[in-house]
């Protein structure tokens, strides 16, 4: 016999309950990690953003084009290594939701330039890039539709007229994981041909790649000032700050899922706590007999609180296994209602900030049962029966 | 008595306040009692006379509003609680009414639960444990968990329990209370051999006259005062 032998004997007490216990606790965990990751997809596009990359866009609005002449202008400025282009087309392929994906016009050329976590073999890039209306598909969604080289996809758009269809001639993938792989995007030129001369030879936005990325700034200050007075003004910011744009339109709805996720911290403290408190509560004739024996209230606190980290853990390490798969699941269940979404892939640091959280909230739950054992005299205790 | 030997217990102008909101409960009054080392001494009384109370004190549970406490000639207003928690370990076994061994822990392991607290290595303290239990007659019951034995067998238990640090004094409240009349005489035999072969100082509470027959002097508390 020794200390921990009596501490396990003693978790072991009322196994029911024990289970029913970490259960619970396990299912917080779960819901912790399920509600961080999805905040983190989030900002999963801020987070592979590129540092060396900037976006330049319309100064008045995201909606509004930008020259194609300002392509070579841009090129030519130092410190910028690449640039390419793309266009929201907005295609669909069906009147339904549940079809939608991504779709760009982007220029054959440049694009992988600038976009190096995409990738595909060189002779897939060369038949794209000699097709006027070629066009590649993300992994994700040649899975999805089953599509691969060589069919055709025709499209409709909700921004230009008329019907569009475009011959698939690659499948990219992502280099690391985290990219997003459910896009279609095709030759700027099937698109630009067919515009009304108003329309044509404007460009949604500029990509640019800079040698430095400690002198993105400046870089990005130089193209601004160089189409200052024009009327199609630049606003030129870092990838990252682009995305987390995005990201900024849907802070509350973020905010919110971050609250709840510390609600369920906050449950995770009263479940286990309350356990403890009912353990220790049915214990108060054990315990003033171990100290009325010499047990110290050193003795009394590090039971109760081995007692309590131990369902800490067990519910801890329980959620972080189980929710990875959980989360898979339901994203399957989400992708076949909505379409395919960046990949979710669980960051270990929301894993371990679930398994630590858990066992911090269990610690935090056993003081006070722990110091209310305390302050029960030890003669006041043994007079009790339970 | 001999001069020169020290009681094991002796209790001077000790009383019991208890304070119930702004109510004083005295429990206690002025008691000097005296326990000779070796002693085996029962004290009697109606219910709520202060027996349990006039133990603790005696055991180092409580202190007293009041009065002088020495046990084997300390005085226990002088040791700090952590220093009377060792003290007791050290000194006192315990024996209670509801037997209060843990339930999760089999008899063997309940009467090792003490000698947690000494630096004896596992080896020793296993035959300790063997030695108590077979003190106790209950060697063939030692992988047995509380809810297995009878009430008898369970404050057999508690006795080797009580005894297996080797302590001074051991203090027992209503040891029989809740047993019938033959469990209560081989806990009362064991009583008297401790008593008789290791010279153990008791020091028993009692509502039951036959059980008071067993000590060597009885003493009657009456409303906090000792008759
Ligand atoms: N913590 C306390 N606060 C207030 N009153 C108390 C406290 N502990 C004991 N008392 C009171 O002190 C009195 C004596 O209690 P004690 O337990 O010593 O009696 P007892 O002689 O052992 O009785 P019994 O035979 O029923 O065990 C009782 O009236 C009891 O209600
Ligand atoms: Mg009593």
């Amino acid at each position: 016999m020794n200390y921990a032998r009596l501490a396990w004997r003693d978790l072991r007490r009322n196994p029911l309950r024990l289970s029913l216990t970490v259960v619970a606790g396990a299912v917080g965990v779960m819901a912790f990690i399920f509600l961080r990751t999805v905040v983190d997809i989030f900002y999963s596009g801020a987070a592979v953003a590129q540092v060396d990359r900037l976006i330049v866009r319309n100064k008045v609005a995201l909606t509004q084009p930008l020259p194609l002449s300002y392509f070579p202008r841009i090129a030519a400025l130092p410190g910028v290594t690449a640039i390419t282009h793309q266009s929201w087309f907005g295609g669909t392929i069906s009147e339904s939701q549940r079809d939608f994906f991504a779709s760009l016009a982007i220029d054959p050329a440049s694009f992988l330039k600038v976009y190096s976590e995409y990738t595909l073999p060189p002779e897939q890039l060369s038949a794209f890039q000699a097709d006027p209306c070629g066009a590649l598909i993300g992994r994700k969604l040649a899975q999805r539709y089953g599509w691969k080289e060589g069919d055709r996809v025709t499209m409709k758009s909700q921004i230009y007229p008329g019907e569009w269809t475009f011959n698939i001639r690659g499948i990219y993938d992502g280099t690391r994981p985290g990219v997003d792989t459910t896009a279609l995007v095709f030759g700027y030129r099937c698109l630009n041909e067919r515009l009304p001369e108003n329309w044509k030879d404007q460009v949604g936005l500029y990509s640019v790649r800079v040698d430095d990325p400690a002198r993105s700034a400046q870089v990005a200050a130089a193209i601004d000032g160089m189409f200052a007075n024009s009327p199609y003004a630049t606003l030129t910011e870092s990838e990252r700050a682009f995305q987390l744009g995005f990201v900024a339109m849907s802070s509350a709805i973020l905010t919110a899922v971050k609250l709840v996720s510390n609600v369920i911290l906050a449950i995770i403290l009263l479940v286990i706590g309350n356990t403890i408190a009912m353990g220790v509560r049915e214990r108060t004739r054990d315990i003033a007999t171990l100290r009325a024996m010499g047990f110290r209230p050193f003795h009394v606190v590090m039971f109760v609180l081995v007692e309590s980290a131990a369902i800490g853990v067990a519910a801890g390490v329980l959620g972080m296994f189980a929710a990875p798969p959980l989360l898979k699941g339901f994203m399957r269940v989400v992708e076949s209602q909505f379409g395919p979404m960046a990949e979710t892939v669980t960051r270990p640091q929301t894993l371990a900030l679930a398994a630590l959280a858990a066992v911090g909230m269990s610690l935090l739950a056993a003081v006070g049962p722990a110091v209310r054992s305390l302050r029960l005299p030890v003669a006041e205790g043994l007079r009790k029966v339970t | 008595m001999d001069a020169a030997v020290p009681p094991m217990v002796r209790l001077q102008g000790v009383s019991k306040v208890y304070r119930r909101g702004s109510v004083e409960v005295p429990v206690l009054e002025s008691v000097d009692l005296s326990i000779a080392s070796g002693a085996f001494e029962a004290f009697m009384g109606p219910s709520g006379s202060g027996k349990s109370t006039l133990l603790n004190l005696i055991s180092g549970l409580d202190r007293p509003t009041t009065g002088v406490v020495e046990v084997a000639g300390r005085d226990l207003a002088q040791l700090s609680d952590a220093e009377l928690a060792d003290w007791r370990s050290a000194h006192v076994g315990f024996i209670f009414q509801l037997y209060n061994l843990l339930p999760v822990l089999t008899a063997a392991e309940n009467v090792e639960l003490p000698l947690l607290l000494t630096p004896l290595s596992r080896a020793e303290r296993r035959r300790h444990v063997a030695a108590a239990l077979e003190v106790v007659g209950l060697s063939h019951r030692r992988s047995h968990r509380p809810s297995e034995l009878s009430g008898g067998e369970q404050q057999r238990v508690a006795i080797a329990r009580a005894i297996v640090t080797d302590p001074d004094l051991i203090i027992a409240d209503e040891p029989t209370g809740d047993l019938d009349r033959k469990s209560a005489e081989q806990v009362l035999d064991l009583f008297e051999a401790l008593h008789h072969g290791l010279r153990k100082t008791l020091v028993m509470v009692t509502h039951d006259p036959n059980a008071a027959e067993h000590a060597e002097r009885i003493h009657h508390l009456e409303k906090g005062v000792l008759q």
